[in-house]
């Protein structure tokens, strides 16, 4: 079925909306309301709301649209490229919808289910999840939903919600709108993978209510979306061919695609995602392990070694560059305690960390292959560090994510003397054959400028971080020239240019090195067709 | 030489929740470690056997079946072997019975020992008395609250720095002897998973009470001098207020009638006396 | 009784020498034991053989009655040049005061140390009926083995039905020592202490760092034994009228009973200590409290109130605040009138140390942290800025003071 009617909520009253007018007073009472993680601003904003309801979300809505005025949605800021940054018009905080609305399982797919509000946070899903605790649902008067509870309750298996994309204070809507992804993408794919639907309200104030499996695109590749009044808002998928690494820039499409996929990680340029349904996954208990290797080649080697060997099932591929080590190191010797971690070996010349499946009390646990896998790359696994209880466990993720906060740190010493100072970050993913291409532009380029750079991140997606820390004005210019360049093949290489950080107001300009004109066309008009106006978080992915 | 370490599992503290109602521990979910201070204690075990190699460490616990799971922790992190004294005619034992039980398992399968550490005491019962019962049991000198230990030449004596009020002693004791230690590495040590997996290959030995030559009167709750007679929840603030939400300036002017009500003064020019 | 086996022993003398009863003589090369064996256990530690052990028997309820009286371990510190009773000390006494009240029996102090010994007569001024003085050059500083000698003596000799301690570094290491010397039953760290109607001792203990309380008795063995924290009974007692009786009480003890040697010592200045010991008000910065602008803030408060500032464990770990300044598990144990606990999470390791104060004010950002279960005003917040604000309103009394507004609702929860 590729046509779907929207349907309008009940009713409310636009004056009961909690709001707050002018910006003077959203500046003195919410400044956080002004940026995201990105750090970016832009002009001032009158108006800012807090609706509780798809109600009082649809009165909005239709308000603004009314006077024509455009909105921008915000979930819990965390974003990197400025996505909920307002450039003018109304910011539209979803921080009151925030409840979990059930667990339940999915017979058919044989698997729980959370149903939640687009501002529940991660971290709380996690903890829910992993506790079987829902404070939201407890209260409930609907029976099946305390049924439900009840026998998730009962349990004994443990469950987790699998994509991690390390900011666990991320809204569950926005890393929907996102697409988030993180480390454990490499095993578990994206946010898309996980979602089993959602409820989105489009510029009519309707919600269009949308499970996955249901609404497909027409065999030209169409939609057609009514709404309550009858009017039709035909859609046509563009024909562009996805890269085949994960990606966060430009719109999903693909043939016989699924109207859920169009809205997921579409960065709400179609519609606000109201509630989600999300899917979860049985724990198994594992151990982390940091392993050592006498350089950034072998590194990489031992990263293709271990994922070509399809005995291993690895939930992630990270790595830590060898300058990245050293870094690490200044910090140990500074305080050890600020790592956590006993002295990194003297011989460790870079760092693979990966998770492995492992029952701490089996008797004679047989990991022959991973052996057999690292020893073929020239590693052993007596160079490393492992762990497995649940305090470990946290320490070793700890560790893993050290690394950018010691680079904001490094930087933000900098930004004294240069206040304008920043640091240049790659989020480039290629596919697997271009990893070394990709690490040898790097690396060669970047020694040759004479930078401070580190590389870090989802080696096993041939995503790197590559984080560049100039020294001075000069350096950050010269440093955004390599970054461009840099960008340019990857895409060339038939990568993305945006992995996992999504293109926002921020890279809204790297989308032509990826796409071609008729193709971001295209796009273009996926987004006229269902928000006209262009009333909905203007800026983003289009430049203004 | 050989080097005991008496180790023990306890829940991971930080996460012991309290059934309000019922007064009783919530356990389900809570990780069970290895007791830091005993960790501590192996930490300078390994040093020791670092700059003396011919020392043989051997990780002693008493404890149930799951308590193999602190052996296998110790054994990673450079134990050489481990014994687990289990039985369940050994539940309920107090500080008394367990040092006594494990006496008799020191007697029994390290014979030869010349050197006893523990940690100063575990998290979860906190009594710190195991250690210099199980000293006495023994006939052993003891030093405790110790943070650093060597091994004098010819491994007559050991030499240890200890905490004490107020400061810290060097203390010194002939071998054999016990220690008991308050501090070991700063950092907790990570073993590499080589490691881990070697310390699976291990044989963890197990003996129960008739092994150990003791008699039923002897270990347990029926071996012990103390009965715990009630468990409760220590007693709760009932109207403990919370408040949440407050800007900064209302929170302070909160607190600060509340200090008012108290009946502290709180003119910036008078002080609080008695 | 004290057995002896000849194949073990080479007739050194060494336990004849250490017998404080004079109950073992070597007898042709063989040791020969008396009826003066009090089964005291002294002997057992300085044999270097292992030839001698000690079989003792279950006591029964008539020989148990034979155990009469409330005996407190006065230990001493050095202050001054002169030996003099530690704090924790008087509170024993109050307590123990009340004890022997109760069993109508009498309440003795006993002292160890040397010569700076001080005259001790306030120690009946705060409630004993006698003080013994046990007096010894080689008591002048602790010792496992010499004090616990000279202790497991005495009280095989007078034979009390409880024994308390305080729960000090020192006091922790030597009642275990006693109570195994002994075989008593022995309960660490007492936070409760009372007679129950069969006249047994039930003492009350937090486990699990303080998540649990747990009452304990000791119904077969005597005396029964315990160490009580610090700072947790109040000692109230004291009548200066009340007549002192301190006795001398003979000590036997040789250098070969001590086995562990002093080799150097290294002590702090401990004024710190004794101010947060002593402190009405506690101002105290957890890691939500650790900027430098913020322990200023924290301290000026201390000071504002006239009372003192301490830290949780990871600012004296981040080698922002002393080791003296630490309230906790791993450091000093509290009970003033007000603490203020600035950005502390409450971990069961710092509640351990605090839990008692008369009232807790608990400024956290995390509302689940587990410090505002056991705060009296729990306010979720920045404890930097809210301390800024505090500051402020200490400088403008507010109108409203007066009123008994602060119990009104104000449209804020009321956690339970």
């Amino acid at each position: 079925m590729h046509e779907i009617t929207s349907s309008l909520p009940p009713a409310c009253d636009f004056n009961e909306v909690r709001r707050v007018e002018g910006f003077d007073r959203i500046r003195e009472q919410y400044p956080d309301f002004l940026s995201d993680e990105s750090k970016l601003t832009m002009g001032p904003f009158d108006l800012l709301f807090f609706p509780a309801n798809e109600s009082e979300l649809s009165a909005v809505v239709k308000e603004m649209v009314r006077r024509n005025i455009p909105i921008t949605v915000a979930g819990a800021r965390t974003g990197l490229v400025g996505g909920c940054v307002p450039p003018e018009g109304a910011l539209v905080s979803l921080a009151q919808m925030s409840k979990v609305l059930a667990v339940y399982h999915a017979p058919y797919a044989r698997e729980w289910r959370i149903r939640a509000e687009a501002a529940v946070r991660l971290a709380d899903i996690d903890k829910m999840a992993e506790s079987k605790r829902f404070p939201d649902l407890e209260k409930s008067q609907d029976p099946f939903v305390i049924e439900q509870l009840r026998l998730y309750g009962g349990e004994q298996q443990r469950y987790f919600y699998p994509p991690d994309p390390t900011e666990m204070s991320a809204s569950i809507g926005g890393s929907v709108a996102t697409n988030a992804s993180g480390a454990r993408t490499f095993r578990f794919g994206p946010t898309r993978d996980w979602v089993r639907g959602i409820r989105v309200m489009t510029m009519t104030g309707e919600v269009l209510d949308i499970p996955r499996g249901k609404y497909f695109s027409s065999p030209s590749g169409w939609f057609t979306v009514y709404d309550g009044k009858g009017s039709c808002y035909p859609v046509r998928i563009p024909d562009y061919q996805m890269p085949r690494t994960k990606n966060t820039a430009g719109f999903y499409a693909s043939p016989h695609m699924d109207l859920v996929d169009l809205f997921i990680g579409s960065e709400g340029s179609f519609g606000i995602i109201t509630s989600v349904d999300i899917a979860l996954l049985a724990w198994q208990p594992k151990c982390s392990i940091i392993l050592f290797t006498e350089s950034d080649e072998r590194a990489l080697h031992l990263v293709e070694t271990l994922r070509s060997d399809k005995r291993l099932k690895l939930d992630f591929l990270e790595f830590y560059s060898s300058s990245a080590m050293d870094l690490l190191r200044d910090m140990q010797a500074g305080d050890p305690r600020h790592v956590g971690m006993p002295a990194i070996p003297e011989s460790a010349g870079a760092a693979v960390f990966f998770d492995v499946g492992f029952d701490p009390l089996e008797e004679k646990p047989d990991f022959r292959a991973l052996e057999e896998s690292t020893a073929s790359a020239g590693v052993y696994l007596a160079d490393s560090w492992a762990g497995y209880e649940p305090r470990e466990l946290a320490r070793f993720k700890a560790f893993r994510h050290l690394l950018p906060e010691k680079i904001t740190q490094v930087l933000s010493e900098r930004k004294k003397t240069y206040p304008g100072l920043h640091r240049l970050s790659s989020d480039l993913a290629v596919p697997d054959e271009h990893l070394f291409d990709m690490w040898r532009l790097y690396r060669t380029q970047l020694d040759q400028a004479g930078f401070e750079w580190v590389a870090f991140g989802h080696v096993g997606n041939n995503h790197l971080h590559v984080s560049t820390m100039p020294r001075n004005m000069e350096e950050l210019e010269r440093g955004l020239r390599l970054y461009a360049q840099f960008a340019q093949k990857a895409a060339a290489y038939g990568g993305a240019v945006s992995a996992e950080h999504g293109v926002g107001k921020i890279k809204s300009k790297f989308l032509a090195k990826m796409y071609s004109a008729d193709e971001i066309n295209q796009m273009h008009a996926v987004k006229t067709a269902l928000d006209p106006d262009m009333l909905l978080n203007p800026g983003n992915i289009f430049a203004a | 030489m050989e080097i005991v370490v008496a180790v023990k599992q306890v829940p991971e503290i930080s996460e012991v929740k309290i059934n309000r109602e019922t007064g009783t521990l919530i356990r389900e979910g809570v990780a069970s470690i290895l007791n830091p201070f005993c960790e501590y204690a192996l930490d300078h075990a390994v040093r020791l056997k670092a700059a003396n190699p011919e020392i043989r460490i051997t990780a002693l616990s008493m404890g149930p079946p799951q308590a193999r799971a602190a052996l296998l922790r110790a054994l990673e992190l450079g134990a050489d072997r481990a014994i687990l004294v289990c039985d369940r005619k050994f539940a309920g034992a107090d500080t008394w019975a367990t040092a006594l039980t494990l006496s008799e398992a020191i007697h029994q399968f390290v014979p030869g020992y010349k050197l006893i550490l523990v940690g100063k005491q575990a998290i979860d019962g906190d009594t710190a008395q195991v250690g210099p019962e199980l000293a006495e049991m023994l006939s052993l000198p003891q030093i405790s609250y110790g943070i650093e230990a060597e091994l004098t030449a010819g491994l007559k004596r050991i030499r240890v720095k200890r905490e004490i009020e107020s400061g810290y002693q060097i203390m010194e004791a002939r071998l054999p002897a016990l220690v008991s230690f308050s501090k070991g590495e700063v950092i907790r040590r990570a073993p590499s998973f080589k490691e881990i997996l070697g310390a699976r290959a291990k044989q963890i030995k197990v003996a129960d009470a008739s092994e150990l030559g003791l008699a039923e009167k002897e270990v347990g709750l029926s071996g012990s001098h103390t009965h715990v007679v009630k468990i409760f929840p220590p007693s709760q603030k009932v109207h403990g207020r919370m408040l949440t939400g407050l800007e900064a300036g209302e929170a302070g002017r909160e607190i600060c009638l509340f200090l008012k009500d108290r009946g502290i003064p709180t003119d910036s020019d008078m002080r609080y006396r008695t | 009784m004290l057995l002896i086996d000849p194949q073990k022993c080479n007739a050194c003398k060494l336990c004849e020498h250490n017998c404080p009863f004079e109950a073992i003589k070597i007898v042709d090369d063989q040791p020969e034991v008396d009826d003066s064996c009090t089964l005291c256990g002294s002997c057992i530690n300085v044999c270097t053989r292992g030839a001698l052990s000690i079989k003792r028997r279950i006591v029964s309820a008539r020989e148990l009655a034979q155990y009469r009286g409330v005996m407190v371990i006065a230990e001493c510190e050095l202050r001054d040049g002169v030996l003099q009773p530690k704090k924790v000390v008087y509170e024993l006494l109050s307590k123990g005061r009340q004890l022997a009240d109760k069993l109508r029996e009498e309440l003795v102090a006993v002292a160890m140390g040397d010569e700076r010994m001080a005259s001790l007569d306030t120690l009946c001024h705060h409630g004993a009926d006698r003080v013994l003085r046990c007096i010894h050059p080689l008591l002048g500083e602790f010792s496992t083995d010499g004090f616990c000698t000279v202790l497991s003596t005495v009280i095989t000799r007078l034979k009390p039905s409880i024994v308390l301690y305080g729960a000090t570094p020192n006091g922790r290491e030597l009642a275990p020592r006693v109570a195994a010397r002994l075989r008593l039953g022995l309960t660490a760290d007492c936070t409760g202490l009372d007679i129950d109607e069969q006249g047994q001792l039930v003492q009350t203990r937090p486990a699990f760092g303080g998540n649990i309380m747990a009452s304990i008795i000791a119904p077969n063995s005597r005396p029964q034994t315990a160490t009580v924290r610090p700072n947790v009974f109040t000692a109230d007692y004291l009548d200066p009228d009340r007549p002192v009786q301190v006795q001398k009480q003979p000590v036997h003890l040789s250098k070969a009973a001590i086995r562990t040697r002093v080799v150097s010592e290294i002590r702090f200045p401990c004024e710190e200590i004794a101010k947060i010991e002593a402190a009405r008000i506690i101002v105290s910065a957890g890691r939500g409290c650790c900027k430098e602008k913020d322990l200023k803030k924290a301290g000026l408060l201390a000071e504002k109130l006239g009372g003192a500032m301490a830290c949780s464990r990871p600012l004296v770990e981040e080698g922002l605040m002393p080791h003296t300044c630490q309230v906790g598990q791993s450091g000093n144990t509290v009970c003033p009138d007000i603490y203020i606990a600035a950005g502390i999470s409450g971990a069961v390791q710092h509640a351990v140390g605090m839990n008692s104060s008369k009232t807790i004010i608990a400024i956290n950002e995390d509302p689940e942290a587990p410090i505002f279960r056991i705060a009296d005003l729990g306010i979720v917040g920045d404890a930097g800025q809210i301390l800024s604000a505090l500051l402020d309103a200490l400088h403008t009394p507010s109108p409203a003071s007066d009123s008994g507004q602060s119990e009104a609702g104000r449209g804020v929860g009321i956690a339970d």
